[in-house]
């Protein structure tokens, strides 16, 4: 009989070591798979965070990012802290961008600088509120619009904001559709937003489009070394694809690679998410400051339209600085939307689509120039 | 408040960023004008 209730004893200790936190955050992971699966919001991301959520605060799993030895705090150590996963991302996605508009018409590319101006704004407010510098600098680097991007500085830099900074990262880019629209209604008037923009695709030669990645990619390596693993990767997958002779790797790069480091990221991302480091007020500040991130890189970018604008004699629709932000697809698609609002005959996507690579450019170049910077001015990781 | 460190890389940075994208502007079109789009390709691409 005694063997008998020390079995069940032992069953039951899953429950008895429930604390209200895990319970919370397992309803947390419940939510973010309502997302994903019901609400199709950012399903490639949202199943797998939200059932690393539930696996992580489950007790005495050994399941969670921080249970020493387990399985997924191997891979959160081999993968996210050694920053493998982000820089792998950034292979598929340069296998998967077209710079063909933004080579076909370069000056988009200013949009990609403009779309980081909440990154810088949100630091000097970070800093204000108290955070150390290399929290101010990951929660700033919410702004990029680039969930990879903001894993790859937070693991460099603040490990315990990893969680809040990663949501918060991929959440807004999912929400991109809602957060742009009112500001660029807001600070454009329907004449300037009805702007008609030359149609007809541009071509660019094939040679271009091969050399691109390897001086661009050079260039700014030398500029801000710190980057190089972000920028060397976008730059090697999109000359894959370019190059036209490696299919195969192209393949791989853009699938295989892409999905398999999706499934794991997003899986020992949720799994880093703990009652005790997730619920917490600096959460809810971290989410604050990456929304505001978020909204003035969206204004820094549709004045720098509107300043276009004039100086282009009204040939450049200033809701084009909306897509300088590295949400890719997503601001293009905003700005082609809000553009035909105005005015049915407005095509902007394809020029959207191009500064929207440019903030993919952009965004990369802000972060590598911050890690410069921390590294001249000493600055190592917090802890 | 660290307005030095705050200052250096907001201006440091916005500031090499907009210069280095503007850079790549330039280098696109330079490298259009060396090897501008050519009639050979747009018959290849049809």
């Amino acid at each position: 009989m005694d063997a008998f209730l020390d079995a069940l004893n032992s069953l039951g200790q899953g429950f008895l070591n429930l604390t209200w936190e895990s319970a919370v955050m397992i309803l947390i992971g419940c939510l973010l798979l309502y997302l994903g699966i019901g609400r199709k919001i950012e399903p490639l991301l949202l199943v797998p965070i939200g059932f690393g959520v539930v696996l992580g605060n489950l007790p005495l799993a050994g399941l969670s990012a921080q249970d020493e030895g387990g399985v997924i705090n191997l891979l959160y150590i081999s993968g996210v802290l050694t920053q493998i996963f982000p820089v792998l991302l950034f292979l598929g996605l340069g296998a998967m961008i077209d710079f063909g508009p933004m080579l076909a018409n370069p000056v988009v590319l200013i949009f990609g600088a403009a779309g980081q101006f909440g990154i810088f704004i949100t630091l000097l407010l970070a800093l204000g509120i108290g955070f150390q510098q290399q929290e101010a600098v990951s929660i700033a680097i919410i702004g990029a619009c680039d969930g990879p991007t903001a894993i790859y500085v937070t693991s460099k830099f603040a490990r315990e904001l990893l969680p809040a900074v990663s949501i918060a990262a991929y959440s807004y880019m999912a929400l991109v559709p809602i957060i742009q629209p009112p500001i660029m209604r807001f600070m454009t008037t329907k004449k300037e937003r009805a702007t008609l923009m030359a149609t007809g695709e541009k071509q660019v030669s094939r040679r271009v489009k091969i050399l691109f990645p390897i001086v661009a990619g050079i260039a700014t390596i030398l500029i801000a070394p710190m980057g190089a693993p972000l920028m060397g990767m976008l730059m090697l997958g999109n000359l894959l694809k370019e190059s036209g002779v490696v299919g195969r790797l192209v393949d791989v790069s853009s699938n295989a690679i892409a999905n398999i480091v999706t499934l794991l990221l997003g899986l020992t991302i949720g799994a880093s998410m703990l009652g005790g480091n997730f619920l917490t007020w600096d959460t809810i500040l971290v989410f604050l400051l990456g929304f505001l991130a978020i909204s003035l890189d969206t204004v820094a970018g549709v004045a720098l339209g509107k300043l276009m604008r004039v100086l282009s004699k009204g040939k450049i629709n200033p809701l084009l600085g909306a897509a300088g932000t590295s949400a890719f697809p997503m601001s293009a698609r905003v700005v082609q939307k809000e553009g035909q609002k105005a005015n049915p005959r407005n095509f902007l996507l394809w020029h959207a689509v191009g500064a929207n690579t440019g903030g993919q450019i952009g965004s990369v170049m802000a972060a590598a120039v911050m890690l410069a910077i921390m590294s001249g001015l000493g600055i190592g990781p917090l802890g | 408040m660290d307005w030095t460190f705050g200052l250096t890389m907001t201006i440091a940075g916005m500031g090499i960023t907009f210069i280095t994208l503007y850079l790549l502007t330039l280098l696109i079109r330079l490298l259009n004008k060396l090897f501008p789009y050519k009639d050979e390709e747009k018959k290849d691409n049809k």
